[in-house]
């Protein structure tokens, strides 16, 4: 098979992390290589067409990198992204009511001025982008910094602009906290903790009150409760990132699982190959760096290994807890359209999204805190079936699929396709009944899910139904060895594991036990799940300070971005 | 570094919230060449152009490039196929992959040596196979004369494809009388004209005397859509049967060779949009000056357009009827759609199908024709076909176990996929939608009758494509016309898809025509994107960094030079 490739950089992995950490790199004019497993890169950010003409998004589908530097550094409107704006204008859009279980209930204005507040809109001027940067585009302070109030980048933030909502407990507070201080009704509340206990972190996790804030924020602040998304879906955004890499000489290999992290005196470099893999178990060569965007445990407990790695540092890394639910995601093919029941007859027009006027339900049911707690106590607590009843359990759904009748898939001549629906479930590697539980009870999960989406819209009965696509936690697990315990962001973005201590402190950094290999991935970085283009970015100053990337004028750090003593600093000019 | 030239209407504000999100690809832009449509045409026009410095955009309607290089989900979740191409007969000759280097660590090409089986219901089977004398191997079960024809005539006909007709595939058409007189000048050639005036049932009929040869040979002689009764194409036979038993699987799926030709187009610096529809191509002063793309209010200037579309497509909905000679309106009008479409069925199982054969090789088999007894049969199936019906008591087709050569479409360790694809019409007599499960069900039936394991308890998943489904997925392929429309005798050559056009250049200036629906054709030949990129380069004035193939140059020099 002749030589062994040579690259400056190997990246195991072409998920969005994998693929704009390749695209940073060879704008740095690295050679850079990435693997992929799969026969299309894109990872967790992908369409896929079940049936001609009807495209579902099994994961990503919401917008919620605005605020990244990547936009502008990678200057990807020149390789083709375009957005999807929700047609209607963003500041006078009725965001409606949230659903309970006794019909809409409206937001008020306190609970929109508070919320807005939180997310830096009422300052003079607006500084949520920069609140937005500091709590995700921006690198883990280095371990010999003590993390302070002091310097917390979203602290600093808030402080600087809007000095009321500082105080000494915000880095202690749960979510709830912070909504009961700036908000009004319980139904608003509930509704924010849910979609941050599906966002990020968790409506109730003491320390982490802000960042589980700011992940919901960061989808409703830009798009004033409704969303717009790229042309293309999450997999249209990918493509620019993805040809961002291709045209400035990154080679990228599809079909190529790594098997191993080739170690040489304790130094990464390079990988082997699957046998299955397009060019057979090959090696490749890393002369600077090899980075693992694929999954911690899976780069660490098997291509590195435990004989490279001690005992202590192997079992706080299988202990890396992927509690964080797994998102059961339904998508319907039915004869006629989704319609609200009788109690949800009464919405306004921007209920309707698309030109099928697909009904958004949004998250039901919203109605207090305690049915949140019983759907958490469920799948984080017994880690079993539901026991929750239908009408209890909580789910939202997203926006359809194309919402402009000229969208070349957004429209099926053959019936209606309905937006994805999700519920939160027990992940699979926890499940009580073994990690294949999801396999024996898809039928009885698929029935329970139509259930509890009929509590708000009639048509999902058995003879309107002509297909129910779902995907279970374990199918995800399969589906994309990137999603560890079939959850959508991979490992649980509490106070344990966010931060200075993403994933374990020891890997906060995005740097390795072993010299050249830096991680890049979900599961392994800070900021974690989403595709924000957020980890390329921070490890972006990581690789600066060891001196393998040496990016142009065009780069710009994080302002709050303290470097690594003794190291080159990644703050320009 | 941008590659085209535009006019930016960001205004960077930087309390703004959506931050830089908001500077998308610019309203108006300015390249030099603009191609409509993403399938394999599109890029390898794209990739050719690219490399030679042009600024190249590639406008693609879906999601994703590729056209019917796809692989799909279509067994979500977990199970991936190949719904459209499935079996690459060109490997061997396409100049792009020799040009680009697509054979290698980016692209594997899998080239299994039981190429083409069938099995009968009394359990006897034949092998087409790379090998020639396993080929004959198989033969010789059923007849001694066959086996002895066959090992004679293929060396014949792998010549007339060698020296001739594939090497012809990559050089623009020839009229008919020149055609002629070129094939004069050599035994080979001769034999080309002589065999190209019969029709595909009389060379079977006069070659092969025992009638299951006859049957496997007829069928893969016209699957891709010959009329068996029809002369004037006859020598297309020997390039059938020969790739036939020469075709190749793409390890990965199919979609992974357009991945790797998006790749070579961008590395060149040329750029693709997705989810750009081409809805209007804009005419200047009775010339092609660029595109207009879906709602979006966008639009692209450039020197060259090139369409990979179908004609009705082309000339009718995007130039429009007023900008067209008379005649060329005409033409267009009276281009005839595929005779046949597909249906196809798609399965995940347990295990993978165990045909109950004498021959255990067929189950390594890359392709496997099923239910088709005899050549009366055949010709009945097809004959029903064209007239808008399935019979459900005879019809057949072939069918494929993709994981044999490919792991990779499960997500599932050790589970298969399999695919049965079937001729059939895209005006189907009682609907598609009425008649879809009664049609899904017979095609199992069938399937189970000479693969036993195919029952309920081996069975994960099923998915269907229709015809209707393929244009609901591919508008371009009108009525479920997998190669832009038929291959008949005034439809190939010189004449596809006219006089006018089949050299790529249009009589529209400025508009190029470069999809199946023109000279070579359909499937995945790589013909019309690499003719349509020679021409372009030619007409821009830049120096093509490429040269035909050796197998190009000994047919010019042996052909073609005075
Ligand atoms: C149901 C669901 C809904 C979601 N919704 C949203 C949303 O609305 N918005 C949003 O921004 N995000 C959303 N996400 C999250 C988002 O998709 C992920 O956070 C993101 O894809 C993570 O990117 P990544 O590159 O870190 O990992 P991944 O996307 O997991 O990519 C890792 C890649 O590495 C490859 N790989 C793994 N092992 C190997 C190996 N050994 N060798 C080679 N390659 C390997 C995998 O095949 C994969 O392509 C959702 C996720 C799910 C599951
Ligand atoms: C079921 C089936 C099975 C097949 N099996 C095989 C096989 O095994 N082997 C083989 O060789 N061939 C096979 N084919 C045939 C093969 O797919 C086609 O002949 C080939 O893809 C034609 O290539 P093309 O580039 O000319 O056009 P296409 O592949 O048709 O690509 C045209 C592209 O243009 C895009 N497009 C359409 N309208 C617009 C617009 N307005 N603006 C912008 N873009 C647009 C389309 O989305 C598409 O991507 C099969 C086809 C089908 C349907």
């Amino acid at each position: 098979m002749g030589k062994d490739e040579r690259f400056d950089v190997v990246i195991i992995g072409g998920g969005p992390n994998g693929m704009t950490t390749a695209a940073y790199l060879a704008k740095c004019g690295l050679r850079v290589c990435v693997l992929e497993e799969r026969t299309e890169c894109g990872g967790a950010c992908e369409t896929v067409e079940p049936i001609p003409g009807v495209r579902i998004y099994p994961h990503a589908m919401l917008m919620y990198a605005s605020a990244a530097p990547g936009f502008e550094q990678l200057e990807l409107h020149k390789y083709g992204f375009r957005m999807e704006w929700d047609p209607k204008d963003l500041l006078e859009a009725d965001v409606g009511g949230l659903a309970c279980s006794d019909g809409w209930r409206s937001i008020t204005p306190k609970d929109q001025m508070g919320w807005a507040k939180l997310g830096g809109m009422l300052g003079q001027p607006s500084f949520t982008r920069e609140l937005m940067r500091s709590a995700f585009w921006c690198p883990p302070h280095p371990p010999e910094v003590e993390v302070t109030d002091e310097n917390t980048p979203y602290m600093q933030v808030y402080r600087k602009y809007q000095p009321d909502i500082w105080t000494p407990e915000l880095r202690e507070m749960t979510m709830f906290d912070l909504l009961d201080e700036h908000c009004e009704t319980e139904h608003f509340k509930t509704a924010m903790a849910f979609a941050a206990w599906a966002s990020g972190a968790a409506g109730h996790w003491e320390g982490v009150a802000v960042p589980a804030t700011l992940c919901v924020q960061l989808l409703t602040l830009p798009n004033m409760g409704r969303t717009s998304i790229p042309r293309g879906g999450l997999h249209g955004y990918f493509h620019a990132i993805l040809r961002a890499a291709v045209h400035r000489g990154a080679t990228i290999r599809t079909s190529s699982p790594v098997d191993e992290i080739l170690i040489e005196d304790g130094r990464a470099v390079g990988v082997r190959l699957r046998e299955t893999a397009a060019s057979g178990g090959r090696t490749i060569r890393a002369e600077k760096a090899v980075i693992a965007a694929c999954d911690v445990h899976q780069a660490f407990l098997d291509l590195v290994g435990p004989q490279h790695l001690d005992p202590g540092v192997i079992q706080k890394i299988r202990d890396i807890s992927l509690k964080n639910q797994t998102l059961y995601v339904s998508t319907f093919h039915t004869k006629t359209p989704l319609r609200f029941n009788d109690r949800f007859k009464n919405v306004p027009d921007s209920k309707y999204v698309g030109p099928d006027r697909h009904p958004m339900a949004g998250i039901f049911p919203c109605d207090s805190r305690e049915i949140y707690y019983e759907n958490v106590a469920d799948v984080d607590g017994r880690k079993g079936q539901p026991t929750v009843p239908p009408e209890r359990a909580m789910w939202f759904q997203t926006p359809p699929q194309g919402f402009d009748p000229t969208d070349c898939q957004g429209h099926y001549p053959r019936g209606y396709i309905s937006p994805a629906f999700e519920m939160a479930v027990t992940s699979p590697d926890y499940h009580v009944e073994g990690e294949d539980a999801l396999d024996r009870h898809k039928e009885d999960m698929d029935r329970f899910m139509r259930e509890s989406f009929s509590q708000m819209l009639d048509g999902l009965d058995d003879d309107n139904i002509l297909h129910h696509w779902s995907a279970s936690g374990r199918d995800v697990e399969f589906r994309n060895t990137g999603l560890i315990g079939g959850t959508w962001c991979g490992s649980r973005h509490d106070e344990d594991q966010l931060w200075t201590n993403r994933p374990i402190p020891e890997l906060a950094r995005y740097r390795t036990p072993i010299e050249g290999l830096y991680h890049a991935h979900q599961t392994s970085g800070h900021p974690g799940g989403l595709c924000l283009m957020a980890i390329p970015y921070n490890l972006m100053h990581i690789l600066i300070e060891d001196g393998i990337a040496d990016p142009g004028s065009w780069w710009y750090a994080s302002p709050y971005y303290i470097p690594q003593e003794g190291k080159r600093s990644a703050m320009r000019g | 570094m941008s590659n085209f030239s535009y006019r930016s209407d960001y205004v960077y504000d930087a309390n703004d919230p959506f931050g830089h999100m908001q500077e998308e690809f610019p309203r108006e832009s300015e390249f030099d060449v603009v191609i409509i449509g993403g399938g394999p045409n599109g890029l390898i026009a794209g990739a050719y152009l690219a490399r030679a410095g042009l600024r190249v955009v590639i406008c693609e309607r879906r999601f994703e490039v590729g056209g019917g290089l796809a692989t799909e989900e279509n067994l979500y979740p977990c199970y991936s196929s190949n719904p459209h191409v499935l079996y690459h007969m060109m490997v061997d000759y396409m100049p792009v992959i020799r040009d680009f280097d697509l054979d290698g660590p980016a692209l594997t090409w899998i080239k299994p040596n039981a190429q083409t089986g069938i099995v009968f219901e009394d359990g006897s089977s034949l092998l087409l196979t790379r090998q020639v004398q396993d080929t004959k191997d198989s033969i010789l079960k059923h007849s001694l004369k066959d086996a002895t024809t066959f090992g004679k005539v293929i060396r014949d006909w792998k010549r007339i494809v060698g020296e001739i007709v594939a090497p012809a595939t990559y050089i623009p058409p020839m009229a008919p009388i020149d055609i002629t007189m070129a094939m004069e000048r050599t035994a080979v050639g001769r034999a080309m004209l002589e065999i190209g005036e019969q029709s595909p049932l009389e060379i079977i009929n006069d070659t092969f005397e025992h009638e299951k040869v006859r049957t496997l040979m007829l069928y893969a002689a016209c699957m891709w859509g010959l009329d068996p009764r029809e002369t004037g194409l006859g020598f297309m036979v020997p390039l059938m049967l020969d790739r036939t038993m020469n075709k190749c699987y793409c390890y990965g799926g199919s979609h992974k060779f357009a991945g790797a030709l998006a790749r070579q187009v961008v590395k060149h610096g040329g750029l693709i949009l997705e989810a750009a529809p081409v809805k209007k191509i804009l005419m200047e002063g009775g010339r092609a000056a660029g595109v207009e793309i879906g709602h979006e209010g966008r639009s692209i200037r450039a020197k060259a357009v090139m369409s990979t579309l179908d004609p009705h497509t082309t000339f009718l909905d995007l130039v429009g009827p007023a900008h067209l000679p008379a005649s060329l309106k005409e033409e267009v009008e009276g281009w005839a759609w595929d005779k046949w479409s597909f249906n196809t069925l798609h399965i995940a199982t347990h295990e993978p199908p165990k045909y109950a054969t004498d021959d255990p090789w067929i189950n390594e088999s890359f392709a496997t024709v099923v239910g088709i007894e005899s050549v009366d049969q055949l010709l009945a199936h097809w004959d029903a076909v064209v007239a808008g019906r399935i019979d459900l008591g005879a019809f057949g087709g072939h069918s494929t176990c993709e994981s044999l050569f490919d792991p990779t479409l499960s997500d599932r360790p050790g589970k298969y996929v399999s695919m049965f694809q079937i001729h059939a019409p895209y005006d189907l007599e009682g609907g598609w939608p009425e008649r879809r499960a009664a049609i899904e069900a017979a095609m199992l039936a069938k399937w189970r009758k000479v693969a036993p394991n195919l029952t309920a308890d081996t069975i994960l998943a099923t998915s269907m494509e229709d015809p209707e489904e393929i244009e609901i997925r591919f508008p371009q392929m009108r009525r479920g016309s997998i190669k832009h429309g038929d291959y008949r005798p005034l439809q190939m050559g010189c004449f596809r898809p006219n006089l006018d056009c089949s050299g790529t250049d249009t009589p529209i200036e400025g508009l190029y025509a470069c999809g199946a629906s023109t000279y070579p054709g359909g499937l995945i030949l790589g013909g019309p994107g690499y003719l349509g990129a020679n021409k372009v380069a030619d007409e821009l004035g830049v120096e093509r960094w490429w040269k035909p193939t050796p197998e190009m140059e000994r047919y010019i020099k042996t052909y073609l030079e005075e």
